[in-house]
Protein backbone atom coordinates (compact mmCIF):
# COMPACT_ATOMS: atom_id res chain seq x y z
CA UNK A 1 0.00 0.00 0.00
CA UNK A 2 1.51 3.48 -0.91
CA UNK A 3 1.42 5.67 1.63
CA UNK A 4 -1.75 8.18 1.88
CA UNK A 5 -1.04 11.65 2.89
CA UNK A 6 -4.70 13.24 2.97
CA UNK A 7 -8.44 11.93 3.99
CA UNK A 8 -11.34 13.46 4.49
CA UNK A 9 -14.59 13.79 6.70
CA UNK A 10 -18.39 13.10 5.68
CA UNK A 11 -18.19 16.81 4.53
CA UNK A 12 -15.17 16.31 2.41
CA UNK A 13 -13.15 18.26 4.49
CA UNK A 14 -9.46 17.11 4.57
CA UNK A 15 -6.87 16.43 7.11
CA UNK A 16 -3.17 15.64 6.53
CA UNK A 17 -1.98 12.44 7.92
CA UNK A 18 1.20 12.25 9.69
CA UNK A 19 3.90 9.04 9.13
CA UNK A 20 2.21 5.99 9.92
CA UNK A 21 1.91 4.43 13.09
CA UNK A 22 1.82 1.15 13.15
CA UNK A 23 0.35 -1.62 10.92
CA UNK A 24 -1.61 -4.84 11.16
CA UNK A 25 -3.22 -7.70 9.52
CA UNK A 26 -6.26 -5.14 8.66
CA UNK A 27 -5.33 -1.82 8.04
CA UNK A 28 -2.58 1.23 8.52
CA UNK A 29 -2.75 3.38 11.92
CA UNK A 30 -1.48 7.21 11.05
CA UNK A 31 -1.63 10.50 13.60
CA UNK A 32 -3.32 13.60 12.04
CA UNK A 33 -0.75 15.71 11.22
CA UNK A 34 -1.94 18.77 12.64
CA UNK A 35 -3.49 16.89 15.73
CA UNK A 36 -1.45 13.80 16.78
CA UNK A 37 -3.97 12.89 19.21
CA UNK A 38 -6.64 11.83 16.87
CA UNK A 39 -5.42 8.60 14.94
CA UNK A 40 -6.99 6.98 11.80
CA UNK A 41 -7.28 3.35 10.97
CA UNK A 42 -7.06 2.66 7.40
CA UNK A 43 -8.33 -0.44 6.48
CA UNK A 44 -5.89 -2.48 3.85
CA UNK A 45 -7.50 -2.24 -0.02
CA UNK A 46 -8.42 -6.64 0.14
CA UNK A 47 -10.24 -5.85 3.39
CA UNK A 48 -12.46 -3.30 2.13
CA UNK A 49 -12.54 -5.32 -1.09
CA UNK A 50 -13.73 -8.45 1.24
CA UNK A 51 -16.00 -6.21 3.61
CA UNK A 52 -16.00 -3.19 3.34
CA UNK A 53 -19.53 -2.84 3.61
CA UNK A 54 -19.81 -4.69 6.94
CA UNK A 55 -17.19 -2.66 8.59
CA UNK A 56 -18.87 0.84 7.34
CA UNK A 57 -22.06 -0.13 8.53
CA UNK A 58 -20.18 -1.77 11.64
CA UNK A 59 -18.31 1.52 12.80
CA UNK A 60 -21.17 3.67 11.82
CA UNK A 61 -23.31 1.71 14.45
CA UNK A 62 -20.34 1.81 16.78
CA UNK A 63 -20.43 5.82 16.48
CA UNK A 64 -23.95 5.37 17.42
CA UNK A 65 -23.68 4.30 21.02
CA UNK A 66 -22.43 7.86 22.05
CA UNK A 67 -21.94 7.30 25.95
CA UNK A 68 -18.50 5.22 24.61
CA UNK A 69 -17.46 7.77 22.32
CA UNK A 70 -16.82 10.36 25.55
CA UNK A 71 -14.75 7.34 27.49
CA UNK A 72 -10.91 8.12 27.21
CA UNK A 73 -10.28 4.81 28.47
CA UNK A 74 -12.11 3.32 25.42
CA UNK A 75 -10.17 3.96 21.97
CA UNK A 76 -13.86 4.02 20.41
CA UNK A 77 -14.47 5.08 16.58
CA UNK A 78 -15.72 8.14 16.26
CA UNK A 79 -16.19 9.69 12.92
CA UNK A 80 -15.65 7.65 9.27
CA UNK A 81 -13.01 8.55 7.41
CA UNK A 82 -12.86 8.53 3.58
CA UNK A 83 -10.87 9.23 0.00
CA UNK A 84 -11.42 11.94 -2.12
CA UNK A 85 -13.95 10.30 -4.26
CA UNK A 86 -16.08 9.98 -0.52
CA UNK A 87 -14.99 6.14 -0.36
CA UNK A 88 -15.29 5.05 3.05
CA UNK A 89 -11.80 3.70 3.89
CA UNK A 90 -11.96 3.76 8.11
CA UNK A 91 -12.34 5.90 10.96
CA UNK A 92 -10.96 8.46 13.29
CA UNK A 93 -10.53 7.56 16.94
CA UNK A 94 -8.44 9.33 20.28
CA UNK A 95 -4.61 7.92 20.27
CA UNK A 96 -4.30 5.60 23.62
CA UNK A 97 -1.95 6.20 26.24
CA UNK A 98 0.19 3.44 27.47
CA UNK A 99 2.22 0.10 27.10
CA UNK A 100 0.88 -3.09 26.22
CA UNK A 101 -0.66 -5.23 28.97
CA UNK A 102 1.35 -7.81 27.31
CA UNK A 103 4.37 -6.38 28.60
CA UNK A 104 3.04 -6.28 31.97
CA UNK A 105 2.76 -9.90 31.81
CA UNK A 106 5.72 -10.66 30.97
CA UNK A 107 8.04 -12.28 32.83
CA UNK A 108 11.33 -10.76 31.77
CA UNK A 109 9.77 -7.82 30.45
CA UNK A 110 7.90 -6.48 33.11
CA UNK A 111 11.05 -5.05 35.49
CA UNK A 112 11.96 -2.97 32.48
CA UNK A 113 8.52 -1.59 31.35
CA UNK A 114 6.73 -1.06 34.93
CA UNK A 115 9.71 -0.78 37.32
CA UNK A 116 8.46 -1.08 40.99
CA UNK A 117 5.67 -2.73 39.66
CA UNK A 118 3.91 -4.56 42.59
CA UNK A 119 0.66 -6.86 43.22
CA UNK A 120 -1.05 -3.31 44.51
CA UNK A 121 -0.59 -2.04 41.12
CA UNK A 122 -1.55 -5.13 39.09
CA UNK A 123 -4.87 -5.12 41.27
CA UNK A 124 -5.20 -1.61 40.25
CA UNK A 125 -5.47 -2.29 36.44
CA UNK A 126 -7.61 -5.10 36.67
CA UNK A 127 -9.97 -3.28 38.79
CA UNK A 128 -10.23 -0.49 36.64
CA UNK A 129 -10.29 -2.91 33.27
CA UNK A 130 -13.14 -5.26 34.69
CA UNK A 131 -15.40 -1.86 35.09
CA UNK A 132 -14.44 -0.67 31.59
CA UNK A 133 -15.94 -4.16 30.61
CA UNK A 134 -18.82 -3.66 32.64
CA UNK A 135 -19.55 0.04 31.09
CA UNK A 136 -19.36 -1.77 27.70
CA UNK A 137 -22.03 -4.73 28.27
CA UNK A 138 -23.73 -1.95 30.03
CA UNK A 139 -23.73 -0.79 26.56
CA UNK A 140 -24.19 -4.19 24.58
CA UNK A 141 -20.58 -4.41 23.95
CA UNK A 142 -18.81 -7.60 23.99
CA UNK A 143 -14.97 -7.84 23.49
CA UNK A 144 -15.00 -11.27 21.89
CA UNK A 145 -11.13 -11.03 21.07
CA UNK A 146 -9.42 -11.13 24.06
CA UNK A 147 -5.99 -10.46 23.89
CA UNK A 148 -2.98 -8.94 25.83
CA UNK A 149 -1.98 -6.81 22.65
CA UNK A 150 -5.18 -4.70 23.08
CA UNK A 151 -5.13 -3.23 26.28
CA UNK A 152 -2.91 -0.37 26.92
CA UNK A 153 -1.55 -0.03 30.60
CA UNK A 154 -0.21 3.53 31.88
CA UNK A 155 2.89 3.01 34.00
CA UNK A 156 2.66 4.43 37.64
CA UNK A 157 -1.00 4.51 37.78
CA UNK A 158 -4.14 2.48 37.74
CA UNK A 159 -5.45 3.03 33.58
CA UNK A 160 -6.17 0.49 31.17
CA UNK A 161 -6.74 2.03 27.86
CA UNK A 162 -8.99 -0.97 25.41
CA UNK A 163 -7.69 -0.43 21.91
CA UNK A 164 -8.87 -2.47 18.54
CA UNK A 165 -11.92 -1.91 19.19
CA UNK A 166 -13.70 -2.46 15.90
CA UNK A 167 -13.22 -6.12 16.96
CA UNK A 168 -15.59 -6.07 19.42
CA UNK A 169 -19.12 -7.32 19.64
CA UNK A 170 -21.85 -4.86 19.45
CA UNK A 171 -25.86 -4.80 19.69
CA UNK A 172 -26.85 -1.74 18.25
CA UNK A 173 -30.88 -0.76 17.11
CA UNK A 174 -31.93 -4.45 17.07
CA UNK A 175 -28.81 -5.78 15.04
CA UNK A 176 -26.08 -8.06 15.87
CA UNK A 177 -22.94 -6.95 14.78
CA UNK A 178 -20.20 -9.65 15.12
CA UNK A 179 -16.47 -9.92 16.61
CA UNK A 180 -14.92 -11.95 13.52
CA UNK A 181 -11.19 -12.37 15.19
CA UNK A 182 -10.22 -14.69 18.27
CA UNK A 183 -7.61 -17.26 18.84
CA UNK A 184 -8.27 -20.59 20.45
CA UNK A 185 -6.40 -20.32 23.63
CA UNK A 186 -8.48 -17.64 24.64
CA UNK A 187 -12.25 -19.22 23.59
CA UNK A 188 -14.33 -20.93 25.45
CA UNK A 189 -14.68 -24.56 24.86
CA UNK A 190 -18.70 -24.14 23.76
CA UNK A 191 -17.33 -21.81 21.03
CA UNK A 192 -14.40 -24.24 19.54
CA UNK A 193 -15.31 -25.55 15.85
CA UNK A 194 -17.09 -22.49 15.03
CA UNK A 195 -15.94 -19.63 12.46
CA UNK A 196 -15.52 -16.36 15.05
CA UNK A 197 -17.67 -14.22 12.95
CA UNK A 198 -20.88 -17.14 13.29
CA UNK A 199 -20.41 -16.66 16.94
CA UNK A 200 -22.47 -14.58 19.57
CA UNK A 201 -20.35 -13.77 22.39
CA UNK A 202 -22.42 -14.09 25.94
CA UNK A 203 -21.67 -12.99 29.06
CA UNK A 204 -20.20 -16.37 30.32
CA UNK A 205 -17.95 -16.66 27.77
CA UNK A 206 -16.78 -13.07 27.77
CA UNK A 207 -16.31 -14.35 31.72
CA UNK A 208 -13.87 -17.67 30.52
CA UNK A 209 -11.81 -15.17 28.29
CA UNK A 210 -11.55 -12.35 31.23
CA UNK A 211 -10.27 -15.57 34.02
CA UNK A 212 -7.56 -15.99 31.12
CA UNK A 213 -6.47 -12.15 31.17
CA UNK A 214 -6.83 -11.94 35.04
CA UNK A 215 -4.76 -15.10 35.39
CA UNK A 216 -2.10 -13.89 32.77
CA UNK A 217 -1.66 -10.78 34.27
CA UNK A 218 -1.46 -12.36 37.93
CA UNK A 219 0.91 -14.87 37.16
CA UNK A 220 3.52 -13.37 34.92
CA UNK A 221 2.23 -14.65 31.62
CA UNK A 222 1.52 -18.13 32.32
CA UNK A 223 -1.80 -19.54 30.56
CA UNK A 224 -3.80 -20.91 33.31
CA UNK A 225 -3.57 -24.20 30.99
CA UNK A 226 -0.57 -24.31 30.40
CA UNK A 227 0.68 -27.97 32.39
CA UNK A 228 3.89 -29.91 33.16
CA UNK A 229 3.78 -32.75 31.22
CA UNK A 230 0.24 -31.87 29.57
CA UNK A 231 -0.64 -30.76 25.70
CA UNK A 232 -0.42 -27.14 24.39
CA UNK A 233 -3.06 -24.94 25.96
CA UNK A 234 -5.66 -25.63 23.69
CA UNK A 235 -5.50 -29.40 24.63
CA UNK A 236 -5.74 -28.65 28.19
CA UNK A 237 -8.54 -25.92 27.97
CA UNK A 238 -10.91 -28.37 26.10
CA UNK A 239 -10.33 -30.61 29.05
CA UNK A 240 -10.82 -28.01 31.44
CA UNK A 241 -7.22 -29.78 32.85
CA UNK A 242 -6.28 -26.78 35.18
CA UNK A 243 -2.69 -27.70 37.35
CA UNK A 244 -3.54 -25.26 40.69
CA UNK A 245 -6.34 -26.33 43.03
CA UNK A 246 -6.37 -29.37 44.92
CA UNK A 247 -3.13 -31.35 44.48
CA UNK A 248 -1.40 -28.84 42.73
CA UNK A 249 -0.76 -31.49 39.99
CA UNK A 250 1.39 -30.07 37.08
CA UNK A 251 2.18 -26.56 38.37
CA UNK A 252 5.45 -25.92 36.56
CA UNK A 253 9.02 -25.13 38.12
CA UNK A 254 9.63 -22.07 38.86
CA UNK A 255 8.00 -19.14 40.81
CA UNK A 256 4.12 -20.09 39.92
CA UNK A 257 3.40 -21.99 43.24
CA UNK A 258 4.45 -19.80 45.18
CA UNK A 259 2.69 -16.80 43.33
CA UNK A 260 -0.63 -18.91 43.71
CA UNK A 261 -0.42 -19.58 47.55
CA UNK A 262 -0.35 -16.03 48.48
CA UNK A 263 -4.04 -15.31 46.31
CA UNK A 264 -6.49 -14.85 48.55
CA UNK A 265 -8.36 -17.94 49.13
CA UNK A 266 -11.89 -16.51 46.99
CA UNK A 267 -9.48 -15.47 44.15
CA UNK A 268 -7.94 -19.05 43.94
CA UNK A 269 -11.76 -20.45 44.05
CA UNK A 270 -12.54 -18.44 41.86
CA UNK A 271 -9.73 -19.16 38.86
CA UNK A 272 -10.62 -23.09 39.92
CA UNK A 273 -14.11 -22.83 39.30
CA UNK A 274 -13.73 -21.13 35.80
CA UNK A 275 -11.02 -23.41 34.75
CA UNK A 276 -12.16 -26.52 35.86
CA UNK A 277 -15.93 -27.19 35.66
CA UNK A 278 -16.69 -23.95 34.81
CA UNK A 279 -14.53 -25.24 30.96
CA UNK A 280 -17.53 -27.02 30.27
CA UNK A 281 -20.50 -25.14 32.41
CA UNK A 282 -20.46 -21.77 31.45
CA UNK A 283 -22.61 -21.13 34.75
CA UNK A 284 -20.15 -21.98 36.58
CA UNK A 285 -17.71 -19.20 35.40
CA UNK A 286 -17.36 -16.24 37.68
CA UNK A 287 -18.86 -13.49 36.43
CA UNK A 288 -17.82 -9.85 35.84
CA UNK A 289 -19.69 -8.63 38.77
CA UNK A 290 -18.26 -10.99 41.14
CA UNK A 291 -14.51 -10.39 38.97
CA UNK A 292 -14.49 -7.11 40.40
CA UNK A 293 -15.78 -7.61 43.79
CA UNK A 294 -13.27 -10.17 44.62
CA UNK A 295 -10.30 -7.88 43.19
CA UNK A 296 -11.69 -4.80 44.53
CA UNK A 297 -11.61 -6.55 47.83
CA UNK A 298 -8.20 -7.92 46.92
CA UNK A 299 -7.22 -4.26 46.72
CA UNK A 300 -8.38 -3.45 50.08
CA UNK A 301 -6.76 -6.43 51.96
CA UNK A 302 -3.68 -5.46 50.46
CA UNK A 303 -3.78 -1.93 51.76
CA UNK A 304 -4.00 -2.98 55.31
CA UNK A 305 -1.17 -5.53 54.36
CA UNK A 306 -3.09 -8.30 54.81
CA UNK A 307 -1.34 -10.01 50.97
CA UNK A 308 2.01 -10.22 49.71
CA UNK A 309 2.63 -7.55 47.42
CA UNK A 310 5.99 -8.70 45.50
CA UNK A 311 5.50 -10.11 42.07
CA UNK A 312 7.58 -13.66 42.86
CA UNK A 313 7.16 -14.50 46.09
CA UNK A 314 10.49 -16.22 47.20
CA UNK A 315 8.10 -18.52 49.79
CA UNK A 316 4.76 -20.24 49.44
CA UNK A 317 2.40 -18.64 52.07
CA UNK A 318 2.89 -20.37 55.05
CA UNK A 319 -0.37 -22.90 55.75
CA UNK A 320 -0.70 -21.05 59.22
CA UNK A 321 -3.74 -19.20 59.73
CA UNK A 322 -3.86 -16.88 62.55
CA UNK A 323 -7.57 -15.66 62.13
CA UNK A 324 -10.59 -17.37 63.37
CA UNK A 325 -12.64 -18.30 60.20
CA UNK A 326 -12.49 -21.95 59.79
CA UNK A 327 -13.62 -22.29 56.30
CA UNK A 328 -10.58 -20.24 55.08
CA UNK A 329 -8.33 -22.03 57.34
CA UNK A 330 -9.38 -25.38 55.87
CA UNK A 331 -9.48 -24.51 52.84
CA UNK A 332 -5.94 -22.55 52.80
CA UNK A 333 -4.84 -25.98 53.23
CA UNK A 334 -6.36 -27.84 50.41
CA UNK A 335 -5.61 -25.00 47.19
CA UNK B 1 23.92 -33.38 33.54
CA UNK B 2 25.95 -31.44 31.78
CA UNK B 3 26.49 -27.67 32.49
CA UNK B 4 24.26 -27.24 29.57
CA UNK B 5 21.65 -29.15 30.15
CA UNK B 6 21.54 -27.32 33.41
CA UNK B 7 21.66 -23.89 31.85
CA UNK B 8 18.76 -24.16 29.75
CA UNK B 9 16.30 -26.23 31.58
CA UNK B 10 17.11 -23.04 34.35
CA UNK B 11 16.38 -20.59 31.52
CA UNK B 12 12.89 -22.20 30.82
CA UNK B 13 12.30 -21.67 34.42
CA UNK B 14 13.50 -18.60 34.69
CA UNK B 15 12.49 -17.28 31.56
CA UNK B 16 8.70 -19.11 30.71
CA UNK B 17 7.85 -17.11 27.26
CA UNK B 18 6.31 -19.57 24.78
CA UNK B 19 8.93 -20.46 23.08
CA UNK B 20 9.92 -20.64 19.01
CA UNK B 21 12.49 -23.15 18.32
CA UNK B 22 14.24 -22.08 14.98
CA UNK B 23 16.73 -24.87 13.57
CA UNK B 24 19.24 -23.45 11.15
CA UNK B 25 21.18 -26.36 8.77
CA UNK B 26 23.87 -25.20 7.11
CA UNK B 27 25.36 -26.10 4.05
CA UNK B 28 29.20 -25.31 4.72
CA UNK B 29 30.95 -27.96 2.13
CA UNK B 30 34.17 -26.78 -0.06
CA UNK B 31 31.49 -25.26 -2.83
CA UNK B 32 30.65 -22.30 -0.36
CA UNK B 33 34.22 -21.10 -0.41
CA UNK B 34 35.07 -17.58 -1.01
CA UNK B 35 31.93 -15.23 -0.95
CA UNK B 36 29.07 -17.36 -0.01
CA UNK B 37 30.19 -18.31 3.33
CA UNK B 38 30.96 -15.14 3.91
CA UNK B 39 28.02 -13.79 3.02
CA UNK B 40 26.44 -16.08 4.89
CA UNK B 41 28.61 -15.71 8.03
CA UNK B 42 27.28 -11.94 7.79
CA UNK B 43 23.88 -13.05 7.63
CA UNK B 44 23.48 -15.13 10.49
CA UNK B 45 25.03 -12.22 12.44
CA UNK B 46 22.50 -10.13 11.38
CA UNK B 47 19.81 -12.73 12.15
CA UNK B 48 21.07 -13.24 15.58
CA UNK B 49 21.18 -8.93 15.73
CA UNK B 50 18.15 -8.66 14.83
CA UNK B 51 16.34 -11.23 17.03
CA UNK B 52 17.82 -9.00 20.06
CA UNK B 53 16.66 -5.90 19.01
CA UNK B 54 13.27 -7.29 19.60
CA UNK B 55 12.76 -7.77 22.97
CA UNK B 56 9.62 -9.91 23.03
CA UNK B 57 11.42 -11.93 19.91
CA UNK B 58 14.73 -12.28 22.06
CA UNK B 59 12.83 -13.91 25.26
CA UNK B 60 11.13 -16.22 23.03
CA UNK B 61 12.67 -17.27 19.91
CA UNK B 62 15.60 -20.21 20.74
CA UNK B 63 18.14 -20.85 17.18
CA UNK B 64 20.19 -23.75 17.25
CA UNK B 65 22.84 -24.42 14.06
CA UNK B 66 24.02 -26.91 12.79
CA UNK B 67 26.46 -27.19 9.69
CA UNK B 68 26.84 -30.05 7.13
CA UNK B 69 30.41 -29.66 5.55
CA UNK B 70 32.99 -31.90 6.59
CA UNK B 71 31.21 -33.30 9.26
CA UNK B 72 27.87 -32.87 10.65
CA UNK B 73 28.38 -30.51 13.75
CA UNK B 74 26.01 -28.88 16.16
CA UNK B 75 27.45 -25.50 16.61
CA UNK B 76 25.40 -23.80 18.51
CA UNK B 77 22.32 -25.81 21.07
CA UNK B 78 19.02 -23.88 21.01
CA UNK B 79 19.70 -21.06 22.96
CA UNK B 80 17.03 -17.96 23.46
CA UNK B 81 18.46 -15.02 21.54
CA UNK B 82 19.04 -12.97 24.56
CA UNK B 83 21.31 -15.44 26.04
CA UNK B 84 23.32 -16.09 22.41
CA UNK B 85 26.48 -13.68 22.84
CA UNK B 86 27.49 -13.94 19.19
CA UNK B 87 27.78 -16.95 16.37
CA UNK B 88 31.32 -18.50 15.65
CA UNK B 89 31.81 -17.76 11.97
CA UNK B 90 31.91 -20.96 9.83
CA UNK B 91 34.45 -22.43 7.28
CA UNK B 92 34.03 -24.24 4.42
CA UNK B 93 34.84 -27.70 3.61
CA UNK B 94 33.87 -31.25 2.99
CA UNK B 95 30.79 -32.73 1.33
CA UNK B 96 27.28 -32.07 2.15
CA UNK B 97 25.91 -34.62 4.41
CA UNK B 98 22.58 -32.67 4.77
CA UNK B 99 20.74 -36.15 5.03
CA UNK B 100 22.71 -36.25 8.47
CA UNK B 101 22.49 -33.13 9.55
CA UNK B 102 18.44 -32.65 8.80
CA UNK B 103 17.98 -35.85 10.93
CA UNK B 104 20.02 -34.84 13.68
CA UNK B 105 18.29 -31.47 13.75
CA UNK B 106 15.00 -33.08 13.85
CA UNK B 107 16.03 -35.17 16.60
CA UNK B 108 17.67 -31.87 18.63
CA UNK B 109 13.67 -30.67 18.34
CA UNK B 110 12.28 -33.56 19.40
CA UNK B 111 14.09 -33.17 22.48
CA UNK B 112 13.34 -29.29 22.51
CA UNK B 113 9.99 -30.15 22.58
CA UNK B 114 10.15 -32.26 25.23
CA UNK B 115 11.93 -30.57 27.25
CA UNK B 116 9.09 -27.55 27.08
CA UNK B 117 6.62 -29.76 27.64
CA UNK B 118 8.16 -30.96 31.24
CA UNK B 119 8.41 -27.23 32.05
CA UNK B 120 5.33 -26.60 31.29
CA UNK B 121 6.36 -23.92 28.88
CA UNK B 122 4.17 -23.54 25.53
CA UNK B 123 5.81 -23.19 21.95
CA UNK B 124 5.22 -22.39 18.65
CA UNK B 125 5.30 -24.76 15.78
CA UNK B 126 9.08 -25.11 15.15
CA UNK B 127 11.04 -23.71 12.40
CA UNK B 128 13.58 -25.68 9.71
CA UNK B 129 15.87 -23.54 8.15
CA UNK B 130 18.20 -25.10 5.46
CA UNK B 131 20.23 -22.98 3.70
CA UNK B 132 22.29 -24.97 0.37
CA UNK B 133 24.38 -24.50 -2.34
CA UNK B 134 23.96 -28.02 -4.03
CA UNK B 135 22.26 -31.06 -2.63
CA UNK B 136 22.78 -33.87 -0.16
CA UNK B 137 25.28 -36.55 -1.12
CA UNK B 138 24.69 -38.38 1.47
CA UNK B 139 22.19 -40.67 2.80
CA UNK B 140 19.19 -38.20 2.57
CA UNK B 141 15.77 -39.78 1.65
CA UNK B 142 14.60 -40.59 5.13
CA UNK B 143 15.36 -37.21 6.73
CA UNK B 144 13.54 -35.33 3.89
CA UNK B 145 10.54 -37.67 3.99
CA UNK B 146 10.43 -36.98 7.75
CA UNK B 147 11.00 -33.02 7.51
CA UNK B 148 8.13 -33.02 4.73
CA UNK B 149 5.94 -35.10 6.32
CA UNK B 150 5.90 -33.28 9.51
CA UNK B 151 5.67 -29.86 7.72
CA UNK B 152 2.45 -31.62 5.98
CA UNK B 153 0.88 -31.96 9.24
CA UNK B 154 1.89 -28.51 10.50
CA UNK B 155 4.16 -29.49 13.20
CA UNK B 156 7.03 -28.34 11.49
CA UNK B 157 7.79 -24.81 9.72
CA UNK B 158 10.57 -26.63 6.97
CA UNK B 159 11.94 -23.45 4.73
CA UNK B 160 14.45 -24.75 2.24
CA UNK B 161 16.83 -21.92 0.96
CA UNK B 162 18.88 -22.63 -2.31
CA UNK B 163 21.33 -20.55 -3.60
CA UNK B 164 23.09 -20.60 -7.15
CA UNK B 165 24.22 -24.28 -7.96
CA UNK B 166 21.63 -26.10 -5.82
CA UNK B 167 19.17 -28.75 -6.90
CA UNK B 168 15.69 -27.36 -6.01
CA UNK B 169 14.18 -30.21 -6.80
CA UNK B 170 16.25 -32.53 -4.36
CA UNK B 171 16.52 -30.17 -1.85
CA UNK B 172 12.42 -29.44 -2.34
CA UNK B 173 11.76 -32.82 -0.64
CA UNK B 174 12.63 -31.90 2.66
CA UNK B 175 9.51 -29.20 3.07
CA UNK B 176 6.10 -30.23 1.33
CA UNK B 177 6.52 -26.12 0.36
CA UNK B 178 8.73 -25.91 -2.94
CA UNK B 179 12.11 -25.14 -1.89
CA UNK B 180 13.07 -20.98 -2.69
CA UNK B 181 16.18 -19.57 -4.88
CA UNK B 182 18.10 -16.95 -3.10
CA UNK B 183 18.84 -13.55 -5.47
CA UNK B 184 22.58 -13.86 -5.82
CA UNK B 185 23.78 -13.69 -2.08
CA UNK B 186 21.11 -11.52 -0.25
CA UNK B 187 21.77 -13.31 2.85
CA UNK B 188 21.58 -10.78 5.16
CA UNK B 189 17.80 -9.89 3.21
CA UNK B 190 16.86 -13.24 4.04
CA UNK B 191 17.93 -13.37 7.64
CA UNK B 192 16.23 -9.93 8.15
CA UNK B 193 13.19 -11.47 6.95
CA UNK B 194 12.81 -14.26 9.51
CA UNK B 195 13.79 -12.59 12.16
CA UNK B 196 10.61 -10.14 11.21
CA UNK B 197 8.80 -13.21 10.48
CA UNK B 198 9.98 -14.86 14.38
CA UNK B 199 9.23 -11.33 15.49
CA UNK B 200 5.73 -11.68 14.43
CA UNK B 201 5.35 -15.80 15.45
CA UNK B 202 6.30 -14.08 19.19
CA UNK B 203 4.04 -11.37 19.35
CA UNK B 204 1.25 -13.58 18.32
CA UNK B 205 -1.58 -13.35 20.60
CA UNK B 206 -1.31 -17.78 20.97
CA UNK B 207 0.80 -20.33 20.51
CA UNK B 208 -1.69 -21.89 18.02
CA UNK B 209 -2.85 -18.96 16.05
CA UNK B 210 -2.18 -19.10 12.64
CA UNK B 211 0.53 -16.10 11.43
CA UNK B 212 0.64 -13.99 8.49
CA UNK B 213 4.38 -13.84 7.48
CA UNK B 214 6.12 -11.00 6.42
CA UNK B 215 6.59 -10.89 2.41
CA UNK B 216 8.86 -12.43 1.01
CA UNK B 217 9.43 -10.38 -2.62
CA UNK B 218 12.05 -8.41 -0.88
CA UNK B 219 14.61 -11.21 -1.41
CA UNK B 220 13.39 -14.50 -3.06
CA UNK B 221 12.91 -15.17 -6.86
CA UNK B 222 10.18 -18.26 -6.82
Amino acid sequence: MTQLTTVFDFQGQPQQLAKKLGEGGEGVIYPLAQRPEVLVKIYHERELAKRGKILQEKVEAMRGVTQLASEKSVSWPLISVFDAQQRWLGYAMYKAEGKDMFLLAHSMLYKKHFPGLDRRAITGYLINLVQQLKTLQDHGVMIGDYTLHNLLCQPNSDKVTLIDCDSYQLQFNGRHYASPVGTPDMTPIEHHGKAFSDLVRTKESEAFSLAIILFKCLMLGRHPYDIVGGEDPVTNLKRGDFAYGVGNKGIPAGPWYNIWSHMPHRLKSSFIATFTEGANDPAKRTSLEEWLEILTLYGKEIDKDWHEVAITPSEPKPKKYHGNNRSISQSASHC
Amino acid sequence: MTHYELATQNDLIENPSPRCPCMVVLDTSSSMSGAPITQLNEGMQTFLQALNEDEVAACSVEVGVITAGSSVREELPFTSALNIDGCNSFSAGGMTPLGGAVNLALQKLEERKAEYKRAGVPYYQPWLVIISDGEPNDSWQAAAAQAKQLSSQNKLVSLVVGVEGANLATLGEFSHRPALMLQGLKFNAFFQWLSASMSRVSQSASTTAQVDLPPMDGWASI
